[in-house]
Order: C-alpha cells, then structure tokens, then sequence
C-alpha cells in the first residue's frame, strides 16, 4: 500500500550552469547635454523669447494707442448725443410718474408725499438717478436688455 | 424718482437737433480727422461738461459740437467719398473690433485724398492721448467756498512752544 503512493520526486534545484547574475548595477540615461549647457541654453531662449516678446507687446501697445485716440476724438460727440437723449428720457419718465400717480392725494413727483430724497442740496440740482428708476416706468423687456447687455453681446 | 417737479429740465423741442446718423465702423474711420477739425468744439464741449458735472448746462455746446461733426462728414462727402467708403468698409470686415490696424493700405489713400482736397492732416501718432492746452472764453464756475463756523476752538498760534511729548509717542513701535 505504501509503496504505491510512492511518487518520483525531483528536488528543485538551480538551472545546469547556475542561475544568471542578477542586474543590480545602475543603468543612468543617456545625457544629451551637461548641466552648464542646459543653463546656457534656458538664458538663451529666455532672452531670444523676450527679445521676440517685446517686439510683439510694442506693436500691441501701438495699436491700443490708436484705437484708444480714436474713440478719444469721437467721444465728446456720442456725449452731446448721449446728453440729450437722457435729458429727453429724465422729462418723460417724469412726466409718466405724473400720469402714473395723479390719482394718489397728497403725491409729489420726486418725492415721498412730499418728502424729498436729498434733502440738503439746492433744489435744482440734477441728481442722476439710479438704474432701476431710471427704467421704472419701461417695459420688463427693456430693463432686462439693459441690465443683462452681457448676455447678449 | 429723484427728479422733482423744482428741477428744470429742458423742453424735447430744445433738446431736438440732427443727430449723426452714422455707423462705428464709419465714425471710427473718420475719427482722426474729425478730432482734429472739430477740435474747439470738442474741448469746449468736454471742458463744459466736466466742470460743471451737469448735462442740462452744456447743451448749446453739445450742439455745437453735432453740428461740427455733421459738417465734417459732409464735407467728406462732397470730396473723398469713394476712399473713405472704401477706408470704412475694410474697418468694418477686417476684424470684430474695428481694429485700424488691418487697414493700412486704404488709410494711406484716404489720408491721402484728404490732404490733397481739404487739406487735412491726419494728426500725428497718440495726438489724442496727450494733454493738450485749450484756450476759452468760458467764465470759471463758482467754487463752493469752505463753511466757516464762527465757533470753531482757535488754533495754537504759530509761535507757541511745542514741548516734546511727555509720555512718548502714541505709536508705540517708535522710540525717541
């Protein structure tokens, strides 16, 4: 019986001719350039890059100059413009406040049934006044176009 | 609102003038020479504006200086009409900003034309950047004069000993 379960065992053993030497030596990579080379070459692209670099932020300069001069000598006519057109807008919104609360006893266009806002300063002082009161008496659509100019453009 | 019913505003008829009804790319053509054509009337009109800080004062001058403008481009109009159309063309499709910088070739024509028909120089580079003397006949605004209060304490006289201070320095990192 117990010669039957006898098995041929092989002892494990290293391979004919011992095993192969282990590679424990360091292997560096090849070095295309030296350290001195690699500094001579950061301070030449860098000075080459901002040599190229300031010819291009001259030229950029230049152009926001120009572009700046010439909405410079347009500006004081799109103001006389702009100037009148609100003053147009200040007399119509007054005058829809008017309408809007002829029917309330006691109001006063301007103020708080006859409080005045800015009490202080001579009464005909033009004091602009803000955006939403501005657009008070506009349509939704109108405000929004205004307040969200973003958006759109 | 803020807007009384003491406050004047002017009346929509005062304030109804032709306006210039022209496009950006148009206006930025033009720009150079009519800053400097209508010069005066720009600087009186901005001069106005900034020193009396209020729009109702400065409208005569903002009159003035639309109808500067209108006559400029109508003079443009008369004389250099094809270059500046094509000057305003090339500004309007060369970029999204109106750059004046891809338009070199059709400004040389267009300065050209004007300096030979109504003798207008285009003003040099940064000419509307700099700080220019404007000479007027407009009266200065009244400044609003200091309140003084007819209690106020009296001030040290000039020549009164100042000792030095007897506890040190109220900043307490400063020595003597």
């Amino acid at each position: 019986m117990s010669e039957a379960c006898q098995i041929a065992r092989k002892q494990d053993l290293p391979p004919p001719g011992g095993y192969k030497p282990i590679p424990f030596q360091r292997l560096p990579a090849k070095q295309y350039f030296s350290g001195y080379t690699m500094f001579a070459m950061y301070i030449g692209i860098t000075a080459v890059s901002a040599y190229l670099y300031n010819i291009n932020a001259k030229r950029i300069a230049k152009n926001e100059i120009e572009m700046r001069s010439a909405k410079m000598a347009i500006y004081p006519m799109l103001l006389a413009e702009r100037d009148r057109e609100y003053l147009k807008q200040l007399r119509r919104n007054r005058d829809a406040e008017a309408e809007l609360m002829r029917d309330v006893p006691g109001w006063e266009v301007g103020t708080y049934y006859g409080e005045r806002v800015y009490k202080l300063v001579p009464p005909d002082t033009l004091i602009e006044p803000i955006f939403h009161e501005y657009y008070a008496h506009s349509s939704p659509t109108e405000w929004f176009r205004r307040a969200y100019h973003k958006l759109r453009c | 609102m803020v807007l009384t019913a003491d406050i004047t505003l002017p009346e929509e008829s005062e304030l109804t003038v032709e306006e210039v009804n022209l496009s950006t790319a148009t206006l930025r053509a033009g720009s150079f020479h009519l800053g400097k054509y209508c010069e005066q009337a720009n600087n009186e009109f901005m001069l106005c504006r900034f020193e009396e800080k209020d729009p109702r004062k400065c409208i005569n001058e903002g009159k003035a200086v639309t109808a500067c403008t209108l006559e400029f481009f109508r003079k443009v109009k008369k004389t250099c009409l094809a270059e500046f159309n094509q000057y305003t063309n090339c500004i309007d499709k060369s970029s999204g900003d109106f750059g004046l910088q891809h338009c070199r070739k059709t400004q040389g024509v267009f300065d050209g034309c004007m300096l030979e028909k109504l003798h207008m120089e285009r003003p040099e580079f940064g000419y509307f950047t700099e700080v220019r003397v404007h000479s007027t006949n407009r009266p200065k605004p009244l400044v609003e004069e200091k309140a003084v209060y007819p209690d106020t304490t009296p001030a040290l006289p000039d020549d009164a000993e100042r000792k030095p201070a007897r506890f040190g320095s109220r900043f307490y990192w400063m020595t003597e």
